[in-house]
């Protein structure tokens, strides 16, 4: 097959210095890879869910269960996103321009939610947040419930979200060099234009970037929030949950069809957020 | 004036990173800041603008203290070595920046951003992105955003670093053009000795945090004051010369001087610099134009252009002695380096191996006290010990100066140590080191500098004069150890305990007065302390304190006279276990003394105390 390929790549051969094997090759193994971790598996839940009628997948969908879960879910996830959006850029703007101690520390903590199970961190969380929890314990005389409540999904999605801000922001603000900063100001610019019109500008994609990664993480997340979330029908019940819940109860038609949904709500907002990134793009690009 | 600074400090984690600094920089001047890397230019630069905090002193603007306003009230134009370009706004944006800032209508933007691509040649830019353009095109862009709110001042930190060496020179003709028509007053840093000639009005020399020489490029490079002036203003040749009531004597050659007729008959030990273009070859010594210091071999030659360079070593014999440290100057035949134009180079081809006689057309004096170190030691250990205190390396290898050793044990020698001429005279701190000092004053050392074996590298240097009539040789003693060490400099003043308010306002004049000369004198400045009580209490408190201080002496007493002094108010600093190298400069009593008034109380600001 690669004889056969290879006169026909010749033609649009893209870069020549690299330092992966002949295009050929790479591109071929890409493919390959991508339909085997990613394409064949949604292809089949695809599949599977389109084997239904439209009216059942329409009756699934729309039970005011299901409904309510991906109101829960996807609220839940880009507020969480949005969380993480404010408070990773601090996080990562103190972690790349400041020196202080214990920063290297720091730095090593905002990849625990990577490697920690799922489980481990939402069990935590429960037992943190709940009423004699060490947080929960102070929060629930003020009236403000956090485990088993939407409030509780919140918190959780936001822990695992994190570091996805985070990693993406560190090395685009590290590619601002704070000598820009200074030029700034001896311009006469105040902190907060500074911040504005030259920091915010330079790293907007990347922060675009991992503003989708952790809402994408958030949507699909399930071990950590169902210990926390108390998992009420109609309250805060997840939709990966009610996907486990109908695959247990040997329901695969409708577990597939609300997996489906979701595949398509997740694509068309992650869809949106990059031609968001794009349209501004183009129009910074049309100031040229 | 423009740009005032007054006795700025900075220090990072208590090392002072800028010392003691004072500086003036008139209207409309384009002054240069060049030194090593280190040397705290950067520092004192971003300094003015803000970017950076200072610990001590005041910086004026225009009259105004701008010490403690944000960079952004200064009213300064920066720019930075890497350019610090918006890289996602376009070249107009850049430059608009500042007008932006202060909300100036659009019109009246874009006429400014035109007016200043036109000025730095970049018209048409206008819609490009920083990295679209060249290092030296967004150099230029950078030029402009600096100047678009018409700062009062240009602040350049190294801006033609990171360009390769033609558009260097190319951007250096066109900021140099841009500065003349717009009068800004500027301040370009650099270490690069031909940028700072190209472009400076005036240039500053820094090194380990001071302000070593300020002057117009032509004086620095024909007349530093200082060896590292000398030799980072371009190639020098130093040799050890003698000045004698004839001149000064280098080799076999004696030329005219001007301090030469004050000299005393045995001369006295000096450091020449001769720059390699004032040295010149012949076949033979009557060829020769100038004068004749003695024959020599060549032994490298190499062309670069429009001249030739020629390295000779000396002939043995030719009494010539090296006053730098330089590996190859290590053996007694020191080597010279010359450069010949054209015109020379074809009067006489030269080969290496080749035998020349060397010439001599103007040597300048350095003013330095200090021309060559001589180890005086008791054995072969204290000399080695000697050689290898920090102090000792750290003067000896931040001056670059000769070091020599008295053979055998000086002091068990009957006839006096033959030390008369040296520059500075080095022996071992300890108990029997006054009366050794004693006897290197009467053997007519006139610096000895008394190192004990604790000492480490000095952490402030304290200086005291015991009379009136040492103080400028004290003080010029005090500049040159000061321009090698990286620490501060105080001028310790007696009070007597019940003194009248008329002695009392005497002791604070003179204390001001040394101050004075010694800014006027060598452009540095000291802090003040004023010890009440007797001199031996306060070198009793340095010494309890085991901190390790520089103490820098200076008497005009006879050598006697001297060892009483040293043994009434310093011998506890000359114990076993003193951590305090002692610094004594010896003035001769004959030397016209300084002029009564000084000594006197006059009607004084200081009654009020």
């Amino acid at each position: 097959m690669a004889s056969i390929a290879a006169p026909r790549i010749a033609e649009f051969r893209f870069r020549e210095d690299s330092i992966l094997p002949g295009f050929g090759l790479t591109f071929g193994f890409s493919l390959v890879y991508l339909a085997l971790i990613v394409l064949i598996p949604l292809a089949a839940l695809t599949l599977h869910a389109l084997g239904a009628s439209f009216a059942d997948i329409w009756r699934i969908l729309t039970q005011p269960r299901v409904l309510a879960s991906f109101r829960l879910s996807f609220g839940a996830s880009l507020l969480a996103a949005s969380i993480n959006a404010v408070f990773g850029l601090l996080l990562a703007w103190s972690l790349t321009r400041y020196e202080f101690p214990g920063r290297r520390l720091l730095d090593a903590l905002v990849d625990l939610p990577f490697a920690m199970p799922t489980a481990v961190s939402g069990i935590a969380l429960a037992t943190v947040f709940s009423g004699n929890g060490w947080i929960g314990r102070w929060l629930e005389p003020l009236g403000f419930k956090v485990a088993y409540t939407w409030v509780g999904v919140t918190v959780a999605l936001t822990l695992i979200g994190l570091p996805f801000v985070v990693r993406t922001l560190q090395p685009a603000l590290l590619a601002v060099p704070p000598e820009v900063e200074d030029a700034a100001e001896s311009l006469g610019a105040s902190r907060f234009y500074t911040f504005r019109r030259v920091i915010l500008p330079a790293v907007l994609p990347a922060w675009a970037t991992g503003f989708a990664l952790a809402f994408g993480r958030a949507v699909g997340e399930y071990g950590s929030v169902i210990f926390i979330a108390g998992n009420l029908p109609m309250k805060t019940e997840i939709t990966p949950l009610l996907i486990v819940i109908s695959l247990e109860q040997y329901d695969y038609r409708a577990a597939s069809v609300i997996g489906f949904g979701m595949l398509v709500i997740s694509f068309f907002l992650l869809l949106l957020i990059n031609l968001l990134q794009a349209w501004q793009r183009r129009r910074s690009g049309r100031r040229r | 004036m423009s740009i005032q600074f007054e006795r700025i400090t900075k220090r990072y984690h208590n090392a002072s990173v800028v010392n003691d600094l004072t500086l003036e920089i008139a209207t409309g001047e384009f002054f240069v800041l060049l030194g090593p890397s280190g040397s705290g230019k950067s520092t004192l630069l971003r300094a003015v603008a803000g970017l950076t905090s200072i610990d001590e002193g005041r910086i004026h603007l225009h009259g105004r203290d701008v010490t403690h306003l944000p960079p952004r009230e200064r009213g300064v134009g920066f720019v930075f070595q890497h350019y610090a370009l918006f890289q996602n706004m376009t070249v107009a944006d850049n430059i608009e920046f500042a007008l932006r800032v202060r909300r100036m209508r659009a019109a009246e933007r874009r006429r400014r951003r035109k007016e200043l691509l036109k000025l730095v040649a970049l018209e048409g830019y206008d819609d490009r992105l920083p990295s679209q353009l060249s290092g030296g095109q967004q150099q230029r862009v950078a030029v402009a955003r600096a100047l678009a709110h018409e700062p009062a001042v240009l602040l350049l930190d190294e801006p033609f670093g990171a360009l390769d060496a033609k558009i260097r020179v190319e951007l250096r003709r066109a900021l140099r053009e841009v500065q003349q028509r717009l009068g800004t007053t500027t301040i370009l840093v650099t270490h690069d000795q031909e940028e700072a000639f190209a472009l400076g009005d005036r240039i500053g020399v820094m090194h380990m945090g001071r302000l070593l020489e300020t002057g117009r490029p032509e004086q620095l490079y024909r007349q530093p004051a200082t060896r590292f002036v000398a030799s980072f203003l371009g190639a020098a040749n130093f040799v050890l010369g003698e000045l004698t009531p004839d001149g000064l004597r280098i080799g076999a050659a004696t030329l005219p001087h001007e301090g030469a007729e004050g000299a005393s008959r045995e001369g006295r030990e000096v450091v020449a610099v001769i720059r390699p273009e004032e040295l010149e070859l012949a076949e033979r010594k009557e060829l020769l134009e100038s004068e004749w210091i003695g024959d020599a071999v060549v032994r490298e030659v190499s062309f670069s252009g429009a001249t030739e360079r020629v390295v000779v070593q000396l002939a043995r014999d030719t009494g010539v002695r090296s006053a730098a440290t330089d590996e190859r100057q290590a053996n007694e035949r020191p080597v010279m380096e010359i450069t010949r134009h054209a015109g020379e180079r074809l009067g006489l081809r030269l080969a290496p191996g080749q035998n020349v006689s060397l010439g001599v057309r103007r040597a300048h004096v350095l003013p330095t006290p200090i021309s060559s170190f001589v180890v005086a030691a008791r054995s072969a250990d204290s000399r080695t010990a000697l050689l290898e205190a920090p102090l000792m390396q750290q003067l000896t290898r931040s001056m670059r100066a000769r070091v020599t050793v008295l053979e055998g044990d000086f002091a068990a020698n009957t006839e006096p140590p033959r030390v008369h001429h040296a520059g500075v005279v080095v022996v071992a701190s300890g108990p029997g080191a006054i009366a050794d000092v004693a006897r290197l004053a009467a053997a007519g050392a006139r610096r000895i500098l008394c190192i004990p074996a604790a000492a480490g590298l000095p952490e402030r240097v304290l200086v005291h004069c015991l009379s009136d009539a040492a103080r400028s040789s004290t003080l010029g003693l005090l500049a040159s150890v000061m321009r090698h060490l990286h620490v501060e400099a105080t001028l310790v003043c007696l009070q007597a305990r019940g003194a009248s308010r008329a002695e009392r306002a005497a002791a604070f004049r003179r204390m001001l007065d040394t101050r004075a000369a010694l800014q006027a004198a060598h452009g540095l400045d000291v802090r003040t302390d004023v010890h009440i009580g007797e001199l031996s209490g306060f070198t009793r408190e340095l010494d309890t304190r085991g901190e390790c201080a520089l103490v820098v002496v200076g008497s005009d007493a006879s050598p006697s006279e001297l060892q009483n002094l040293l043994a009434e108010h310093f011998s506890v600093l000359f114990t076993a276990d003193s951590r305090c190298p002692v610094l004594v400069a010896v003035e001769d009593r004959q030397r016209p003394a300084h002029t009564s008034h000084e000594q006197e109380p006059r009607t004084s600001v200081w009654s009020s105390t």
